[in-house]
C-alpha cells in the first residue's frame, strides 16, 4: 500500500537525472555569479589602484622636473619675500630722553598761552548721581 | 509520510547568503515534488522541466523577498505555480486554475496518510487524478505531495482560504466517486 506522495513521486523517478543536470547546471551558474561578484570586488580594487599609479605616473613623475623647477621658485620667492619684509615700521617703545621732555612741555606752555589756558576758569558744579526708586520715574516724566 | 518543509530544517539563509552548495540542498530538496505538480498540470515534459527551471531561477533571484525561511517550500511552489500560469496564458488559455466552486459544508480535513493504494492501483489512481479539474487537480496535489495546509495552498494559488478549502472537499469526493465507480466495475 501507497501513499499518493509515493505513487506521484514515484511516476515521475525518470525524471530525476534530468533534474540533476538542471540543479547542477543552476548551481554551477551560481557559484560562477559568486565568484564573479568577488572578482569584481578585486577588479574594482585594482582599477583604482592602476588609477592612482597612472595618475603619479602621467601627472606627476613625467613632469618631475617642472613639478622640482615650480617647488623652487616657490621656495624662491618665499625666501625673498621674508628677507625683504620692513621690520622698521613696528614700533619701539623708547623711554624719553630730558631734552625731549624739556621740548614737549615748552610746546604745552607755548599751546596754553594761544589758547588763553592761563586764566581761571569757573568749574561747572559736578552733579552727583543719587539713586531713586523706579516708581518716581513716571512722575518726572510728567512734569517735564 | 510526506516531508514538510515547516518541520525541516533548510539552510535557507545560507543560500539567501550566496552559498551554492545551500542552494544545491534546497534545489535537491524540492526538484522532483516540484516537477510532478508542474508536470501534473502542463502535461509536457519539456514543458514541465523548462517551468521548473525557471522557477528555481526565479527563486534563487528573489529569496531577498522571502520573509520566513521556514515557508521556502510554499514561496517555490507559489512561484512554479504562477509560471504555469503564465505558460496558459501565452498559450493563449483561458484562466484554468480560477475556476469558482461553492463553498463545501465544514467537515473534517483527512490527511493524505487516508488515501492508501495498492500496488495495482496506482496507474488507476493516476488516471482518475487527471480527469480532475485543473483548480481541484492543483490543490489536490498540493494537499499529496507537500501535505500543505489549507493557508499555505491558498497563498501558492492565490486563492482565499475558503475557496481552497472548497476545492480540496470536492476534489477529493470527485476522486473517490470516480475510485468506488471504478472498483465496482473491477468487481
Amino acid at each position: 500500500m501507497k501513499m499518493p506522495r509515493e505513487i506521484l513521486l514515484g511516476r515521475h523517478q525518470a525524471a530525476v537525472p534530468k533534474l540533476d543536470a538542471l540543479r547542477q547546471e543552476m548551481v554551477t551558474e551560481l557559484n560562477s555569479k559568486g565568484t564573479k561578484v568577488e572578482s569584481e570586488k578585486i577588479n574594482l580594487a585594482s582599477w583604482c589602484l592602476g588609477a592612482l599609479d597612472k595618475i603619479w605616473v602621467e601627472l606627476v613623475w613625467s613632469s618631475r622636473h617642472i613639478w622640482a623647477g615650480l617647488a623652487a621658485v616657490w621656495v624662491l620667492l618665499l625666501v625673498v619675500n621674508l628677507s625683504l619684509r620692513d621690520y622698521t615700521e613696528m614700533p619701539i617703545a623708547k623711554a624719553p630722553t630730558p631734552a625731549e621732555m624739556m621740548t614737549f612741555q615748552q610746546q604745552q606752555e607755548l599751546l596754553a598761552e594761544l589758547i588763553g589756558q592761563d586764566e581761571p576758569s569757573v568749574a561747572e558744579p559736578q552733579k552727583t548721581y543719587v539713586p531713586r526708586p523706579s516708581s518716581w520715574r513716571p512722575f518726572e516724566i510728567m512734569n517735564t | 509520510m510526506p516531508a514538510m518543509a515547516e518541520s525541516e530544517h533548510l539552510p535557507v539563509q545560507q543560500a539567501r547568503e550566496g552559498d551554492s552548495s545551500a542552494w544545491d540542498t534546497l534545489f535537491r530538496r524540492y526538484q522532483l515534488p516540484l516537477y510532478v505538480y508542474v508536470f501534473e498540470l502542463v502535461r509536457h515534459e519539456q514543458t514541465s522541466l523548462d517551468l521548473v527551471q525557471e522557477s528555481l531561477i526565479a527563486a534563487a533571484k528573489h529569496i531577498g523577498r522571502l520573509r520566513e525561511d521556514e515557508k521556502f517550500g510554499g514561496w517555490l511552489f507559489g512561484i512554479a505555480h504562477q509560471k504555469c500560469i503564465l505558460h496558459w496564458r501565452k498559450k493563449g488559455g483561458k484562466e484554468l486554475l480560477l475556476e469558482e466552486i461553492p463553498d463545501s459544508p465544514d467537515e473534517s480535513q483527512d490527511s493524505p496518510d487516508d488515501w492508501l493504494i495498492r500496488r495495482e492501483q496506482e496507474a488507476e489512481f493516476m488516471n482518475l487524478l487527471q480527469q480532475l479539474p485543473l483548480p481541484q487537480r492543483s490543490v489536490l496535489l498540493l494537499h499529496f505531495v507537500e501535505d500543505f495546509s489549507l493557508e499555505e495552498i491558498a497563498r501558492i494559488t492565490e486563492t482565499q482560504t475558503g475557496t481552497v478549502k472548497s476545492r480540496l472537499h470536492y476534489a477529493k469526493k470527485s476522486l473517490r466517486k470516480l475510485w468506488e465507480a471504478k472498483n465496482e466495475n473491477a468487481a
